[in-house]
């Protein structure tokens, strides 16, 4: 462990670094090797040459002391020709030997090197000196003839040479020693030099081969495991772990690792998000949701389908989807609806088709296309909804319906009927009674007081049948409504023109308030004018105490409201509530002295309702105030639908 | 102002039909025309044979009725209508119950020349009758 833990520090150093770094490294390392090898080579060959200069030299040292000696004893044997015969060419070799002597002594003088030759070869020196003396002065003397005193000098000059002669191979001996001296060093210097470049080969593959490992190590590998990553990152598969090192490669596969798990995350949600989807669906029980192949074929079914048709997913699936429709429709109607859903993208049909059972049901089935991202049909999804319910009962409403509308219809001609069965009587009562009272002056007095009478209980009988039968035909809605937009400013004129008498009769003020612009409601005419003057006539009859009746009218939103308002004994504050009840004529005791059918109030509701407004009553301090509203905006749909009935 | 016209004579001596199923009525009818002094009145109670006396009769104001059993007062009307030359005016004013509007624009569209409710003001029926037939006779004196 201990020992362990510096190495993986290093590797970890190592694997922290920067490529560029590692790069430097992996090119430079094997570099420097190969320059050290290439300078202890070179080193190493200087040696070798150094060496080998050496022997050349103790070579040349021997070949220069043989020449000296050749050169002094072809001299000697000249000059003793000479000395013999006299004559001139014996002394060839002897100057040959004066010239080149100085020469070969200056080259041996310059590489000797061993102090033991220099020695000897002082020695040579002095004795070639002398030699070359003694043989000079034989010459001379032999020139000069004196054949005496050559002898003794040809015989020391033997002498010297002799000497020189040992001292020379003296001289050979001791280089013979020094050659095979030099000989061995240039042996081991080219022995150290063969190492030397062996161990750099192999320093050199060492480092190449660490230099690679490096490479692979720090780089290549990684780089593969990267690529490998990546291959798993397009696949969307969990991704190989890889050390968090902190170079380049390191860092590219941190994002990696991060990338891969945002999109395992982001895998996940859809999943779930699908999951959840697909459940929901399933467990839809009012809706059939199944999916079709492009021809027909049932590939998916939910509980709503299962609830609504009765079949079980195993058993309907891979099952083509005509078999829902009945016998009559089941050749066509199915290749029709896909052929549908093709061309619009969707089809929509409502009709009958099987239960598992065979039972039929009333449905909604919407089909539509489902197409992949280049356009291409995939199947189809198919919703149904089981409107078996909601057929009925809309069969059971058209029923109550026109039911209805019948009734409506009796009820109608039941009213136009006693309409006519009431007032032909009534027409000949008070039409008889009207053509007495023409000759009322042939009567007594006592019969004229009857007649007054009939005609007075006929007229009030009359005016109370034509009250009850608006108010029926009203709620029978069988009465015309012409709405109409009505300036309501003439119409109040009106209205104020034509109750003026009565309101006079009761000896009361008539009051028209007008406000500042024109209003127009929508309403009919003569409804309003019946309202109005039902209204007015209320207020005049029941005012005794007061002086004046008000009529007056403003805008209230989206209405206009009108008020009829009298400063009377107004309505006791319980009996409010029943003022629009039909035939509950309040103040009981004041029947006698006011006439009326007791249906007014209750006729004027219906007929202000029936124009889309309201009317009611409050009490100001003083008096009785009665209001209804018209709208002021086109009528709804409703009543005018109701309208157009009724006109037709 | 009508009468100064046409002189009243002349017209109370026009012959008047009277069609209504209800006895009472047609007798309030004729007692106001005889008090008016109209003397050339016929009653028809029987709707069915009123067409046959309209014919036979050729009168110059009819009084109609519209609600009649077996036949009202509207095929009385096209009747009337298909029989006459277009260019006659031979009023007609109809008195019914049935006040409603849809009654009222269907029957003067069929021709009627006015239209009374019942039950109706004597006095003004007795005016409306007197006006329609000046009407009629200064048309026939147009027409020459």
């Amino acid at each position: 462990m201990n020992r362990a833990m510096p190495a993986r520090r290093m590797t970890r150093f190592w694997a922290d670094r920067q490529l560029a770094l590692k790069g430097l490294v992996v090119i430079a390392l094997p570099l420097t090797i190969l320059l050290g090898a290439l300078v202890s080579l070179y080193i190493a060959s200087n040696a070798e040459v150094r060496a080998e200069n050496d022997v050349r030299r103790a070579f040349a040292i021997q070949r220069d002391t043989y020449q000296v000696h050749a050169l002094l004893a072809e001299a000697a044997a000249g000059v003793r020709g000479y000395a013999l015969t006299g004559q001139e060419r014996f002394l060839e070799p002897y100057r040959k030997a004066e010239a080149d002597l100085p020469l070969t002594m200056r080259r041996l003088d310059a590489a000797i090197r061993d102090r033991e030759v220099r020695e000897r070869f002082n020695r040579i020196n002095e004795l070639t000196s002398r030699k070359r003396d003694g043989l000079k002065s034989i010459v001379d003397l032999a020139r000069a003839g004196n054949r005496a005193a050559i002898e003794p000098a040809l015989v020391s000059n033997k002498i010297v040479l002799d000497a020189m002669r040992q001292e020379i191979e003296l001289i050979q001996r001791r280089e013979g020693v020094l050659l095979d001296q030099r000989r061995a060093r240039v042996d081991e210097v080219r022995g150290r030099f063969l190492l030397l470049t062996a161990i750099s080969a192999v320093i050199g593959l060492l480092g190449s081969l660490a230099a690679v490992y490096l490479f692979s190590t720090g780089i290549v590998r990684r780089v593969q495991m990267l690529e490998a990553n990546a291959e798993l990152l397009a696949r969307g598969e969990e991704l190989a772990e890889m050390p968090d090192d902190a170079d380049e490669i390191g860092r590219l596969a941190q994002r990696m690792a991060r990338a891969s798990a945002l999109l395992r995350g982001r895998e996940q949600a859809l999943r779930e998000s699908e999951e959840r989807f697909r459940l929901v669906i399933e467990e839809v029980q009012d809706y059939g949701i199944f999916a079709l192949d492009t021809d027909g074929v049932v590939t998916s079914w939910n509980l709503g389908a299962q609830r609504i048709k009765g079949w079980e997913a195993e058993e309907i699936l891979g099952h083509h989807f005509s078999r829902f429709y009945p016998e009559d429709t089941r050749a066509f109607l199915p290749a029709q609806m896909l052929d549908r859903a093709r061309r619009d993208g969707t089809a929509e049909d409502e009709g009958w088709r099987l239960r598992k059972d065979g039972s039929p049901f009333w449905a909604n089935v919407v089909i539509t296309a489902l197409h992949d991202d280049q356009g291409e049909l995939r199947g189809f999804a198919k919703v149904t909804r089981d409107m078996t319910e909601r057929r009925r009962s809309e069969e059971a409403l058209r029923f109550a319906r026109e039911e209805a509308i019948a009734a409506n219809l009796a009820k109608s001609e039941f009213l136009s009927r006693t309409s006519h069965e009431l007032r032909t009587p009534m027409s000949a009562i008070l039409g008889f009674g009207q053509l007495l009272e023409l000759d009322e002056d042939q009567f007594e007095p006592r019969h004229r007081e009857a007649l007054s009478q009939i005609m007075k209980a006929g007229r009030h009988l009359l005016s109370l049948i034509n009250d009850l039968l608006d108010i029926s035909s009203i709620e029978a809605g069988g009465a015309e409504v012409n709405l109409e937009q009505i300036d309501l400013g003439e119409l109040l004129q009106e209205v104020h023109g034509l109750a003026a008498p009565i309101v006079a009769t009761a000896g009361l003020r008539f009051v028209l308030e007008h406000p500042e612009e024109s209003l127009v409601a929508w309403a009919d005419r003569r409804r309003v004018i019946q309202v109005m003057l039902n209204l007015v006539s209320n207020a005049a009859k029941y005012n005794r105490t007061g002086t004046l009746v008000r009529l007056a009218y403003q805008t209230r939103g989206r209405d206009i409201r009108v008020e009829v308002e009298d400063d009377g004994e107004g309505v006791v504050s319980t009996e409010v509530s029943r003022l629009f009840t039909p035939f509950d004529r309040l103040g009981q005791q004041n029947r006698a002295k006011v006439d009326g059918t007791g249906l007014g109030l209750a006729l004027s509701k219906r007929l202000v309702e029936s124009m889309g407004g309201q009317i009611g009553y409050e009490a100001p301090e003083q008096g009785a105030r009665f209001w209804f509203t018209l709208p002021t905006r086109a009528p709804q749909r409703a009543s005018k639908r109701k309208a157009e009935q009724q006109s037709l | 102002m009508s009468g100064n016209l046409i002189d009243g004579a002349e017209i109370r001596a026009r012959r008047i039909l009277i069609i209504d199923d209800e006895d009472a009525n047609v007798l309030l009818l004729a007692s106001l025309l005889e008090r008016e002094g109209y003397a050339d009145i016929h009653t028809i109670t029987d709707p069915t044979t009123a067409l046959e006396a309209y014919v036979r009769l050729e009168p110059d104001l009819v009084l109609l009725d519209l609600m009649m059993p077996e036949v009202d007062g509207f095929q009385l009307l096209e009747a009337f209508k298909r029989h006459d030359r277009p260019d006659e005016f031979r009023p007609v004013l109809i008195l019914t119950a049935d006040s409603t509007i849809a009654a009222r624009r269907r029957a003067l569209a069929l021709g009627a020349k006015d239209f009374v409710s019942k039950p109706f003001d004597v006095i003004e029926i007795a005016l409306r009758i007197a006006n329609l037939l000046e009407t009629r006779i200064l048309y026939q004196r147009l027409r020459g």
